[in-house]
């Protein structure tokens, strides 16, 4: 089954937010306009977007630090992402967060500095919406490197036990910082983990954002009918280097070169073009819309003022 | 109408009477509907499965389910079986629970409890026995509560289940069979502030937890000599109430703190640096500040018994801080 066409097109267009984003990013923090240095995700921007697709807003995220394709996915706007990026006053945060996106208005959770904390945290919002019967699915999105985590394992064996609404989606994308992932993780595939603890498990072309939606699709549905949790691993590569700071040099070029012609943003372009839902105008105007909007969005971030620092003692405790 | 109750059983009653006000409360943790120090025992045939869930062994994604959970909507209490396995989610609670709500500003809350007993009463060895309150006096956002007598702890846990923050609330395993008066009707106890347990005009002794029954001890035993110890206990180490271990000591101009954890970096060492900060005019000598050894807690009982302050070693400190030969 095909997407319907509007769904496609939505999700297109916010793939293409999430690389040009990036992109931009990427030059303001070599000009030292951004403080943090920027994690990117060029080439696995269809599991983030994907994702979020069949989410409701109020479904809880718990994303990742690799890019801000569930972030743009789930409903936020480069501008809230560069005034948080900026550490400006205007942000949600008022300066507070950086890096560490947040909205839960929109369901996005916290994305904790270290990795795999949000296991727990996310079997907790779960359970909470068990409990209250809010009907909310929650998704727990991590990479690959990220399952050797402690509680990695008890996250699944309490979703399991308790049937909780949740799941995970790990986003395989081969490197886990600068080495390749089979260096430091024992399996080729993570998702056969969690048929060890009784969740059932997809493993999934995490470039076609087709399947990547239908996938979670499925999972939702399955959660929100009492079924419990799902782990979902999508495969797809990381064809930039782990942060903004690092050289590279250590993936093959004939690696990335072959995985470029996979690249899911042209797989989605040219299967609209092919079905005659998108044209080189669509394309010309959507890309001078999107810049425009990532434009005026950093225009705003560098105009914002900082924080003021009398601020500093607000809200250490409720 | 009073009675004489031990300290388990007033915890429990704070979870019933919390648990009956309040639907939005759940416990959670390793064999909580059994109770291995029962504090929770029975509590399932009251509340059910669903708000009495026993967890997989797994401390830090237990605390990270409940931080979940706290942000969203619900009121958590998570026991952790020995307060020495708060290490386990050190993770989760230095960073995480104390700490969104500030860098959310103020947009997420993490409103739990972690209750844990603690300490050493002879047997369990040096993972099962520590006192480790003071660890937590350091990371921001959390709130640290450590009663030491039935009373305290029934008050103190109701306002910590009602708090909007992450509170620790350490229960030292010798007090847990304690009875002392517990009123039948409700009350609560604010966090924040301290009780004196005995009145005095001589010397300033800050103690907490199973440290006040020696410090009472003492106190009895050097009335006997004509030196009245004035007995604070905090109940809070954070927030700490500052005002009354102030007012005490300008009544007496001698200050000695006496915690069974470690001294070094522990809790006393904070109450001194804030006293040579803020009340050095009022100090007519050294602060005497007594904790456990710095070093591992051994298992054979006369070698965890020297790791820990006697009564006997806080008259000794009491008589050092008045400058008489011991």
């Amino acid at each position: 089954m095909a997407l319907d066409h509007d769904t496609l097109k939505d999700l297109y267009r916010k793939m293409v937010t999430v690389r040009l984003l990036e992109k931009r990013v990427e030059q303001l923090v070599m000009a030292a306009r951004i403080p943090c240095s920027g994690h990117f995700g060029l080439g696995q921007e269809a599991v983030g977007v994907g994702v979020c697709g069949p989410l409701r807003k109020e479904d809880y995220l718990f994303g990742t630090h690799r890019g801000f394709a569930e972030y743009i996915g789930k409903g936020m706007t480069p501008a809230e992402i560069l005034t948080e990026y900026y550490g400006k006053a205007t942000s949600l945060s008022r300066g507070r967060l950086g890096q560490h996106l947040l909205k839960p208005e929109i369901g996005v959770m916290p994305l904790p500095s270290s990795l795999g904390s949000e296991f727990g945290m996310a079997v907790g919002a779960a359970l909470s919406s068990k409990l209250r019967g809010s009907g909310r699915v929650t998704v727990n999105l991590f990479g690959e490197g990220t399952a050797g985590q402690s509680d990695f394992g008890p996250a699944l064996e309490m979703a399991s036990l308790w049937r909780l609404p949740l799941i995970f989606v790990c986003n395989n994308n081969q490197y886990v910082e600068l080495a390749h992932y089979r260096e430091v993780v024992a399996t080729e595939d993570i998702a056969p983990r969690a048929g060890a603890y009784g969740v059932p498990y997809e493993i999934v072309d995490g470039n076609d954002i087709t399947l990547v939606y239908q996938a979670t699709e499925r999972a939702a549905s399955r959660a929100r009918q009492g079924g419990g949790p799902t782990f979902l691993e999508f495969k797809t590569y990381r064809r930039c280097t782990h942060y903004t700071g690092d050289p590279g040099g250590y993936q093959p070029k004939e690696e990335i070169a072959a995985w470029a012609q996979k690249d899911p943003i042209d797989r989605c372009r040219r299967l609209m073009m092919a079905q005659g839902l998108w044209t080189a105008a669509d394309e010309q105007a959507m890309l001078e819309a999107v810049s425009a909007e990532i434009e005026a969005a950093v225009q705003f971030a560098e105009e914002s003022p900082y924080p003021d620092v009398s601020t500093i003692y607000e809200h250490i405790y409720a | 109408m009073s009675r004489r109750i031990t300290f388990i059983q007033a915890v429990r009653e704070a979870f019933q009477e919390e648990m009956r006000r309040d639907g939005s409360i759940i416990i959670l943790g390793e064999d909580v509907r059994k109770g291995v120090f029962a504090t929770t025992s029975k509590l399932v045939d009251e509340f059910g499965p669903e708000r009495v869930i026993n967890t997989p062994i797994a401390e830090s994604a237990i605390v990270g389910a409940a931080i979940g959970a706290a942000m969203t909507g619900l009121r958590p209490v998570v026991q952790i079986m020995f307060s020495d396995f708060t290490y386990m989610a050190m993770e989760m609670i230095a960073n995480q629970a104390g700490q969104w709500h500030y860098i959310s500003d103020g947009v997420l809350k993490t409103p739990m409890v972690i209750e844990t007993p603690g300490g050493a009463r002879g047997g369990a060895g040096y993972g099962h026995s520590q006192s480790v309150e003071a660890t937590f006096i350091h990371p921001p956002g959390l709130k640290v509560v450590a009663a030491s007598t039935p009373y305290d702890a029934k008050g103190l846990l109701k306002s910590a289940i009602r708090d909007d923050n992450p509170v620790l609330f350490f229960e030292h395993r010798r007090l847990l069979t304690q009875r002392g008066e517990t009123p039948q009707e409700e009350y609560t106890i604010p966090l924040g502030r301290a009780d004196i347990k005995r009145k005095g005009t001589d010397v300033t002794v800050v103690a907490y937890s199973a440290s006040i029954p020696k410090a009472l001890i003492a106190a009895e035993r050097l009335s006997q000599q004509g030196i009245e110890v004035e007995v604070v206990d905090p109940r809070t180490l954070v927030p700490l109430d500052k005002e009354t271990i102030f007012a005490s000591l300008q009544k007496t101009y001698h200050l000695v703190v006496v915690e069974e954890g470690r001294r070094r970096g522990g809790f006393g060492a904070e109450l001194a640096a804030i006293a040579v900060e803020e009340w050095f005019d009022y100090l007519d000598a050294p602060v005497q500040r007594l904790g456990g050894l710095d070093a591992p807690l051994p298992y054979s009982p006369v070698l965890e018994t020297a790791c820990l302050p006697s009564a006997d070693d806080i008259v000794h400190a009491v008589l050092r801080s008045l400058g008489q030969e011991v």
